[in-house]
């Protein structure tokens, strides 16, 4: 062929590529190792809990868990691997049974402990065949993303310019597609 | 007589792993087609040809388009002007990626252009990566296929940084520089279209982030998502023109985001022009002879023709007028206010059930690839994807 390229190998179609496979062979060996977590998971007001930190550790996944009694009280307790992994597992059999909040559009009323656990560490702590199932869904990316309020999630390595006070948005909200199918499409 | 090969297709489930969700149009038909269309390498060598050579062609008809004021003829919103002309006057405001519609390249027939998606073409997913996993899922040989649109984009991207210069230059100059990336909220089709390019680009070495429309912030220093950071780039898969006539406060302020150099907005401003159907006329005006071309005006043409306007998408307002001036086949849309063009009328190379096939050609700094339509007479949202293999 005189000018034309071709894929030859997945390697080609760079992360990508490596989905593709994974799913093609039906085996998630060429995945990567998820990395484990230390994570610092907070009670909110309206009693759901959020991660306020998180990092990265050569470690078994480790999380303090940051909770306020009725009476305004601040208590905290340490959460090992195994009691993590119990509770994402039963928080995985809900969403199995379709009872999960993680799987169900986001609401008000905030994300409960195992289900913030789940939302942040699935594939590290059950495995990378259900974190990347489980991230195919959309509610859950929505749900995950606004359960982790943590700088390491937001991206630290992007700087905050600190000038906000004249930024504008656009697009209103108006500019919603309501679809999974190709209405409303203007690729042409 | 059309090669069509018949494929084991991939179920819907294991598209959705590989996040492709929109598998089933919504009369409830299933989108990527159980065939492929068996090509010639000569013929996907014209196809590369072709495109590489209209791209050329339009940079000339745009440099004209420009030096002539002729934005109006081309339906370009008049707050747009601006942004065209300083997205033209600098190289670092560098074409992603555009995709030429064709009719004929197959069973015979020539290439004719039907039009340029240059500024949110979609497609993408299907061309550059569902058509080469149905060879793998078929046990065909993978190298059968025109498809380096991965890395092709992946290069392009890096030239934002390296320009005309090699690419592999890009790592010792890249600066860490970031791109912001949005689309549209809750069509499928368009944020997974969006997040593609993200990762193409992340491969290609470049810092890179996501955020839908409404959640973007814009000030007269630049580009910025909800948490205040700043972005170098910004990709939007959303259209200039409407960009231009929905949100004209957010038209002023790019102009001179761009202006300040604070940013720099992908695909550029100057891809409306090529988006333009107007500029099949111009073009045809300029280059009369050139085999790609159709007659086409800015008045009914005589005998068959294809009426279409300045900026509809996806066959939206689109009719077929035989050369008695009855109206053979139309399709309703939302872009009636734009302007008509006429273009003379050619059909698509037709399978033996009266299906008609469409090439798509990506672009990306040179052809990179092909994917087929198949539909009726006019190629509208209901068209199927049909992959292609070169035997």
């Amino acid at each position: 062929m005189k000018h034309l390229s071709t894929i030859g190998s997945a390697a080609l179609l760079g992360s990508v590529g490596i989905t593709v496979m994974s799913v093609l062979s039906g085996c998630e060996a060429q995945q990567e190792v998820p990395a484990n977590r230390f994570l610092v998971i907070e009670q909110q007001a309206n009693g759901g809990y959020v991660v306020v930190e998180e990092t990265p550790t050569e470690g078994p996944n480790r999380a303090i868990i940051r909770e306020t009694d009725g009476n305004g009280k601040v208590t905290e307790r340490f959460m090992n691997e195994e009691e993590m992994k119990a509770l994402a597992q039963q928080e995985y059999e809900k969403v199995e049974a379709g009872e999960s909040a993680l799987t169900a559009p986001p609401s008000d009323a905030g994300m409960g402990l195992a289900g913030t656990i789940l939302a942040v560490a699935a594939g590290s702590l059950l495995g990378n065949m259900i974190g990347n199932a489980l991230m195919g869904n959309k509610n859950f990316q929505k749900n995950a993303n606004t359960s982790n309020k943590s700088a390491y999630h937001r991206s630290a390595a992007n700087k905050a310019s600190g000038k906000s006070s004249k930024k504008r948005s656009f697009f209103g909200g108006s500019k919603k597609g309501s679809s999974t199918t190709r209405s409303g499409s203007f690729g042409g | 007589m059309l090669n069509l090969q018949k494929l084991t297709p991939l179920d819907d489930t294991a598209l959705e792993e590989i996040g492709f969700t929109w598998h089933t149009d919504s009369d409830g038909s299933k989108y990527i087609a159980d065939t492929l269309v068996g090509i010639t390498e000569q013929e996907a060598e014209a196809y590369y040809a072709a495109a590489n050579e209209l791209y050329d062609m339009y940079v000339k008809a745009a440099e004209y388009v420009i030096e002539n004021d002729l934005f109006f003829d081309l339906g370009i919103p008049f707050n747009l002007i601006d942004p065209i002309k300083k997205s033209w006057e600098n190289d670092v405001h560098w074409h992603i990626y555009g995709r030429f519609d064709f009719s004929g390249g197959i069973d015979g027939k020539p290439i004719k252009l039907i039009e340029f998606n240059a500024d949110t073409p979609t497609g993408l997913y299907e061309t550059a990566i569902l058509q080469w996993a149905l060879l793998k899922h078929n046990e065909m040989d993978e190298d059968r296929q025109f498809n380096n649109i991965y890395q092709a984009i992946a290069d392009n991207f890096r030239r934002l940084v390296t320009l005309f210069d090699d690419v592999d230059e890009f790592d010792e100059r890249y600066d860490g520089w970031k791109i912001l990336f949005s689309s549209v909220e809750g069509n499928d089709e368009e944020e997974m279209t969006t997040q593609l390019l993200q990762k193409i680009a992340t491969d290609a070495g470049f810092v890179t982030a996501n955020a839908f429309l409404q959640d973007v912030k814009f000030d007269e220093e630049g580009i910025f998502n909800s948490d205040g950071n700043n972005y170098e780039y910004w990709f939007k898969l959303y259209p200039w023109e409407d960009i231009g006539t929905d949100e004209p406060e957010l038209a002023m302020l790019l102009g001179s985001i761009m202006n300040n150099q604070k940013a720099i907005i992908l695909n550029p401003a100057y891809t409306l022009l090529f988006q333009s159907k107007g500029m099949l006329k111009i073009l045809y005006d300029m280059f009369p002879d050139s085999p790609y071309l159709l007659p086409t005006s800015f008045e009914p043409l005589e005998g068959s023709y294809v009426e279409k306007r300045m900026f509809g998408r996806e066959g939206a307002n689109t009719k077929i007028v035989d050369a008695s001036g009855k109206t053979v086949s139309e399709v309703d849309g939302p872009y009636g206010n734009y302007k008509p063009i006429y273009q003379e009328y050619t059909e698509f190379v037709k399978d033996s059930e009266g299906n008609h096939y469409q090439a798509g050609v990506f672009f990306a700094y040179e052809a990179c690839g092909l994917g087929f339509r198949r539909g009726g007479k006019i190629m509208d949202n209901m068209s199927k994807f049909v992959g292609h293999v070169l035997v």
